[in-house]
């Protein structure tokens, strides 16, 4: 079959079958395959091509479903107590940073109350808070980002990661 | 009128998939479940690990369901994490490069087998086992960009975007494997 004289209209048959041909130029196809026997022969030449595209009929393993699912199953657990562990490492990061917050605020302002009522003074008040609320609180603070990324090290550390 | 009623269908898979709901993911195993399996025969050229990929692409979309906007048709989405795949599972075997930029490159990867390809054992039609032999030594982009026009019928725009190629790109990559295939097909009389 010659193909010289025909290209810009194999050409076109591309662009239509692809699916990026203008109304126009599938105008001129149309007629254009009304009168030629090679551009309709290299046209259903494609068709048959393409038809035969959807001959073939790959076999699936019936028990596949079966196993995405369990598998689905399982995981979308593990992402729900990962969520909830989030939610609650966020919580408690809130917890940490208001208590962080709040002993700084008793530690200036009530400082002097605490000294009277303890017969210490305002600096002894103010150590004695830092020590056993500030810095655990700050502590808190720092470290509990990072909890997740330790956890995770030490699950993969023990090959139980997912 | 109820959500349901008004929302689209990607809206309501997106829905589904932003809350996590497994029957939601059970039915879409369902309903694409060949289709990925074809997918990855297409892409890969083999039968071996497709099952492990198929659970693998399903439970990322499990984990990354939430980046599916609803917007957009979720075919082209769940194709393109499937890619992604793919691509992993072959640079790890280092069989192939589905990222290739150069299509004029030859595929560098035909499987040596004495049994029958994937193509040959699944062609059911007098064209389909004309076309085996061909699609099996056909570039794997090639392959790809028929199977996701013309089988999946999917736009060129959907396929630009799953292959992250220009459209440009994607149609000549559907020409040339429409030559190859048109060549097997009638002996190559209409070869361009």
């Amino acid at each position: 079959m010659q193909t010289d004289g025909h290209a810009s209209i194999y050409n076109l048959i591309d662009k239509s079958l692809a699916g990026e041909i203008s109304g126009q130029e599938e105008q001129s196809l149309r007629q254009h395959l009304l009168t030629c026997t090679a551009c309709r022969g290299y046209l259903d030449a494609s068709n048959r091509a393409i038809a035969g595209l959807g001959g073939f009929a790959f076999e699936t393993d019936p028990g596949l479903p079966d196993r995405v699912f369990a598998a689905l199953t399982i995981r979308a657990a593990q992402l729900e107590t990962q969520r909830l562990s989030h939610r609650k490492l966020a919580w408690s990061y809130v917890a940490a940073l208001i208590l962080t917050l709040v002993g700084s605020f008793v530690a200036m302002q009530l400082g002097d109350r605490f000294a009277a009522a303890f017969s210490a003074t305002h600096q002894q008040v103010q150590l004695g808070l830092i020590a056993i609320w500030i810095v655990p609180s700050v502590c808190f603070c720092v470290l509990l980002p990072t909890l997740p990324m330790m956890s995770k090290r030490w699950m993969h550390a023990k090959g139980l990661s997912l | 009128m109820t959500l349901a009623a008004t929302e689209s269908e990607p809206e309501r898979i997106a829905r589904g998939l932003r809350q996590r709901d497994v029957a939601l993911l059970q039915s879409l195993v369902q309903q694409y479940q060949c289709r990925l399996v074809r997918y990855f025969i297409f892409l890969l050229g083999t039968r071996d690990s497709v099952d492990d990929l198929v659970q693998e692409a399903w439970l990322r979309v499990l984990e990354r369901g939430r980046s599916y906007d609803g917007e957009s048709r979720f075919e082209p989405w769940l194709f393109a994490i499937a890619r992604n795949l793919a691509i992993d599972h072959a640079r790890k075997r280092r069989l192939f490069s589905l990222d290739s930029n150069d299509d004029h490159e030859p595929a560098s990867f035909s499987p040596v087998s004495s049994t029958a390809s994937p193509f040959e054992q699944a062609a059911r039609t007098e064209d389909a086992r004309h076309l085996a032999h061909s699609l099996q030594s056909l570039q794997p982009a090639y392959r790809e960009a028929l199977v996701l026009r013309f089988q999946e019928e999917l736009s060129l725009q959907e396929i630009s975007h799953i292959v992250g190629a220009s459209v440009s790109t994607v149609s000549s990559r559907i020409y040339r494997g429409l030559a190859a295939l048109r060549q097997q097909m009638d002996g190559g009389s209409h070869a361009n």
